[in-house]
């Protein structure tokens, strides 16, 4: 009954006119993918000024070095299962809908800044730089290899709550 | 089988209203729902991004026709497919114990749950209330 030449005709039809309108209103995103400017976790590494993308050995020598505050963007769960240590928890999805400002305020001045979240392929930590960025922190450095690079690395950890 | 005309034309205002508004807000925002879309860990990330910039077009296109009455039961039986589709979806995350972001409604959506399928399942039922209205009858369109 529904499957009649005429279904499928204009099926077709708004499915074509989608799959161009969709492309044809994304150029530039299409292009940036194409080019490699983006994360396999579909985030824009394209970030602009403000944001640095480290690697396990930069952030391993901030938190050594005691220069660094490290922000862990996963979720308050994840976070007390274990975490970088002395890191200050703000999970993406709050920050996202609370006040961003007040995020900003908590986070100490004249020391760097390391956002980190789960590993390699999870969108939080960038997601949250930008915003904290655009709340006028300055160099915002994102720790891309995440908790999961962390742990694998035998790097120091500690186990529950920040609000000590 | 509900006939009344003007319950089928406001069951497609509804349903087609609620389908060009989550289409827009994910037309504005392709990266975000291309996220959305890779939370559901089924996909490689090439095909959530051509997914995400083609579904939210054809929810909007789909929900457009179906109030404006061009092309109406065709539409209203796409509408039915992904709101079914969407209820499958759901159900399978559900059972694999994910917990996510449905990606309905851009960044106001909520987790896939339970309520979500009973939204969509009365959003279906409205939609397929419209394709099965008479063939070729265009209610006050």
């Amino acid at each position: 009954m529904i499957l009649t030449k005429r279904f499928f005709a204009e099926a077709g039809l708004i499915a074509g006119l989608s799959v161009v309108l969709g492309l044809f209103s994304h150029v530039p995103l299409i292009r940036q993918f194409m080019r490699g400017g983006l994360s396999p976790g579909l985030i824009s590494t394209e970030t602009g000024p403000g944001i640095i993308l480290i690697t396990l050995a930069e952030a391993e020598d901030l938190f050594v070095g005691g220069q660094g505050v490290f922000v862990d963007a996963r979720s308050r769960k994840d976070f007390l299962t274990g975490h970088i240590p002395a890191a200050k928890n703000f999970p993406f999805e709050e920050a996202k809908r609370e006040a961003i400002g007040e995020v900003a305020a908590g986070i100490p001045r004249g020391k760097a800044v390391v956002i980190y979240c789960s590993g390699k392929d999870c969108p939080t930590g960038l997601a949250l730089a930008v915003l904290l960025r655009d709340q006028g922190l300055d160099e915002v450095r994102v720790f891309t290899g995440g908790w999961a690079e962390w742990i694998a690395a035998g790097l120091p950890a500690e186990r529950g709550n920040d609000q000590e | 089988m509900i006939r009344n005309k003007h319950v089928l034309y406001v069951f497609g205002l509804i349903v087609g209203g609620l389908f060009i508004y989550a289409g827009v807000i994910k037309i504005a925002d392709p990266l975000g729902f291309a996220r959305d879309i890779q939370n559901y860990r089924i996909l490689p990330p090439a095909a959530c991004l051509f997914i995400a910039l083609a579904l939210p077009w054809f929810e909007a296109l789909s929900g457009a026709f179906l109030i404006v009455g061009i092309f109406k039961r065709t539409s209203a039986w796409l509408v039915s497919f992904l709101l079914a589709g969407f209820i499958v979806l759901v159900i399978v995350t559900m059972a694999r114990g994910l917990d996510v972001d449905c990606g309905c409604f851009g960044s106001l959506s909520r987790k896939a749950d339970g309520w979500l399928i009973l939204e969509d399942a009365l959003m279906l039922f409205m939609a397929l209330e419209v394709a099965l209205s008479s063939p070729g009858r265009r209610t006050l369109s």
